[in-house]
């Protein structure tokens, strides 16, 4: 089936600071701990103006939107906080949206983040999406917060957010939760948007979020995690959100896949080896600092057997990797083919590809960028138009293929 | 729940077991012995056993309560401060009855037990606290435990690394880390944001009254002796132990501790 008729691409690039010697790259853990000496401040510059000239790249060759994350003490994003590279894009670009994905509130104060969003909203002319993390377990080693309150601190931050952006025409009202209090809760400026910016809550399958997620008519968006499992969220997602009163829109559940075009499957292959190597050999290697108390359920470690990552974190393996996950190298027409079966498969309209990987160079992320909205994205809007119209029901998509049912045992779900 | 306790150690042949809800939370209660009652208030991991307290049962009935989140008893969330557990003590107690006990507590059950006695201080006769934390020292800051990594834990147990190892299991052993994971997420609820201890502990220990007999091990790597001189210092009638070639588990390192300590009680 061909891809839905209103369609959004959008890119994601994580901006990693890359330029590490190799001593660093013995370590067993980039996260946490590895001192910030290893972060030469000029060389970040350049980086920063380098990545945010792609971020301009990604509107000249008209995708939709650019998504941008959260994490810290890492050379993994050098975006601890996104906001701050959120509004550089805005004040850069016309046409982009930028989905920031995003910011955990329990490590803020959560009307200070809704104030944030609502600036970069208004500067922006609407332009801001938000998706909201709990945030992994390393982000609790470098912030004053107490892993075992933080799914509660979660769920109180969110409300507080969407409260703060209410419209008051009264007197405000003040909050009393059991982690913050506000005598009033009055922000201002209010966002362009209305009610909100689109929220999308950002989950690895844990039932809890995908709930809340259906409860609170957000949108879903799954981390980098096995297929089966972010198939099994959604369907959880499309029950829970009727079940809820809120429509299940396909905008609702991007698709998100690691993308690399080039003019052959084995150049791509070839060349895409060495920066994925860097990206899940390295930049994800977090050691020690990924086991985390009170992070997840008592009967949830048990369940995962006292592993708390998947298993291709930090070790390289290209095969095993596309076996499982969303990742694609190829020639314009595998990517568009397997872009496709992916779109189906999720009912999907909004895709999502991470363009830059690990430590590839600039010059490719432009070409990739580049073969992806001029060779890519015409396939798949050519056989759209050209197909016979016929009445699409991505309900029936999102059941689990049975060829499928064999990496249950390998993801242990 | 499946495998609450640490199977290759924890033999409580011998021992009565109970249970009480406190506060609508199940706790488990074991006992052995005869005579005026004596706590044992374990420490952040149960994964040692409790044999050493057998010493004591010779003449004194040893009550040991399994603090909420930890072996046996169920999880209470809503313990997130230590000066919960004074308030689940002092209602554990009553139901049982207990008036007046001696308390023998280690690591962080002994941070429990110096809140607990601040509080409750006529309801205590005698106390031994064993490698406490809880007082915040400066000067001799602890490593803060959550941050030591597993691999490197029989080394800050035990003076002999050797001793501590025979605690843990050969190989991977999900019902080990299970317990291990289920106590370490119930002590960050308490201690996540505090390892140094309770900053307000100092300013309020005074109120313990009964005679206290501090123990520590001279190679203690989780809590440093240094800061002994400390706790002796601000509980004024107190006396300090401190072993030789011994490490953060006193009782179950050193051979003469248990006895050391059944002597303090019977004085």
């Amino acid at each position: 089936m061909p891809i839905l008729s209103d369609t959004k691409f959008l890119v994601a690039h994580y901006m990693p600071y890359t330029d590490l010697p190799d001593e660093c790259l013995e370590r067993d853990s980039l996260w946490v701990d590895i001192p910030n000496a290893y972060y030469d401040p000029h060389k970040g510059h350049a980086l920063y103006e380098r990545y945010l000239g792609e971020a301009v790249l990604a509107e000249e060759l008209g995708f939709d939107g650019l998504c941008i994350n959260e994490h810290h003490a890492t050379p993994a994003s050098m975006m601890p906080v996104p906001s701050i590279i959120a509004s550089a894009i805005f004040a850069r670009t016309e046409k982009l949206r930028v989905c920031i994905m995003g910011t955990p509130p329990n490590l803020e104060n959560p009307h200070r983040l809704a104030e944030g969003y609502a600036m970069l909203d208004v500067m922006s002319g609407g332009r801001l999406e938000v998706a909201i993390p709990l945030g992994t377990p390393m982000e609790y080693w470098v912030n004053p917060v107490a892993p075992a309150t933080a799914r509660d601190r979660l769920h109180e931050s969110i409300d507080i957010m969407l409260k703060s952006w209410e419209t008051q025409t009264g007197e405000p009202k003040g909050y009393d939760g059991k982690f913050y209090h506000y005598k009033y809760l009055n922000v201002w400026p209010r966002p362009i948007q209305q009610p909100h910016p689109p929220i999308f809550l950002v989950g690895s399958g844990s039932l809890t979020t995908v709930e809340m997620a259906a409860r609170l008519g957000f949108g879903y968006a799954a981390t980098f995690s096995p297929i089966p499992k972010q198939m099994k969220a959604l369907e959880i997602y499309r029950q829970k959100s009727v079940e809820a009163g809120h429509d299940p829109d396909p905008s609702k559940f991007p698709l998100t896949a690691m993308v690399y075009v080039a003019d052959t499957d084995e150049q791509a292959v070839e060349e895409m080896t060495p920066w994925a190597d860097f990206y899940f050999g390295q930049l994800l290697k977090s050691g020690r600092f990924i086991e985390l108390p009170g992070y997840i359920p008592v009967d949830e470690f048990r369940r995962r057997d006292g592993k708390f990552i998947p298993e291709s974190h930090g070790v390289f393996d290209w095969k095993a990797i596309e076996a499982v996950y969303r990742v694609v190298a190829g020639s314009p027409e595998t990517v568009a083919n397997q872009l496709e079966k992916w779109a189906e498969e999720t009912g999907s309209n909004r895709i999502i590809c991470e363009v830059h990987i690990g430590n590839m160079p600039h010059d490719k992320v432009v070409s990739n960028m580049t073969k992806l909205a001029k060779d890519v994205i015409p396939i798949l809007e050519e056989r759209r138009d050209g197909a016979p119209k016929v009445e699409q029901s991505p309900q029936s998509a999102y059941l689990d293929p049975p060829e499928m049912m064999r990496f249950r045992k390998w993801t242990g779900r | 729940m499946d495998g609450p306790v640490n199977k290759k150690i924890v033999d409580m042949s011998g021992f009565d077991r109970s249970e009480y809800v406190v506060s609508g939370v199940r706790t488990a209660v074991y006992s052995i012995g005869s005579g005026r009652p004596v706590i044992y208030l374990h420490g952040g991991g149960t994964f040692p056993g409790f044999d050493f307290v057998r010493e004591w049962a010779r003449d004194r009935r040893v009550i040991v309560p399994y603090h909420p989140g930890f072996g046996e008893s169920d999880d209470d969330p809503r313990i997130d401060d230590v000066s919960d557990y004074i308030f689940h003590y002092i209602d554990l107690f009553n139901q049982m009855g207990l008036d007046e006990v001696d308390i023998v507590a280690h690591s962080l059950g002994a941070w429990i037990a110096a809140e607990y006695a601040s509080v409750q201080a006529p309801r205590i006769g005698r106390l031994v606290l064993v490698a406490p934390n809880g007082v915040v020292i400066p000067e001799f800051p602890n490593p803060d435990s959550f941050k030591i990594p597993k691999e490197q834990l029989h080394e800050y147990l035990t003076a002999d690394p050797s001793v501590a190892l025979r605690y843990f299991p050969d190989g991977h052993d999900i019902d080990f880390l299970t317990l291990g994971f289920r106590e370490l997420t119930a002590f960050s609820r308490v201690g996540w944001e505090y390892p140094q201890g309770n900053p307000k502990l100092r300013q309020r220990i005074h109120l313990i009254t009964c005679p206290t007999l501090l123990l520590w091990g001279q190679q203690d790597r989780f809590f440093p002796v240094g800061g002994a001189k400390t706790w002796q210092e601000l509980l004024p009638k107190s006396e300090l132990r401190i072993l030789p070639k011994t490490g953060h588990l006193v009782l179950g390192e050193n051979p003469d501790a248990p006895g050391i300590v059944h002597e303090f009680l019977t004085r």
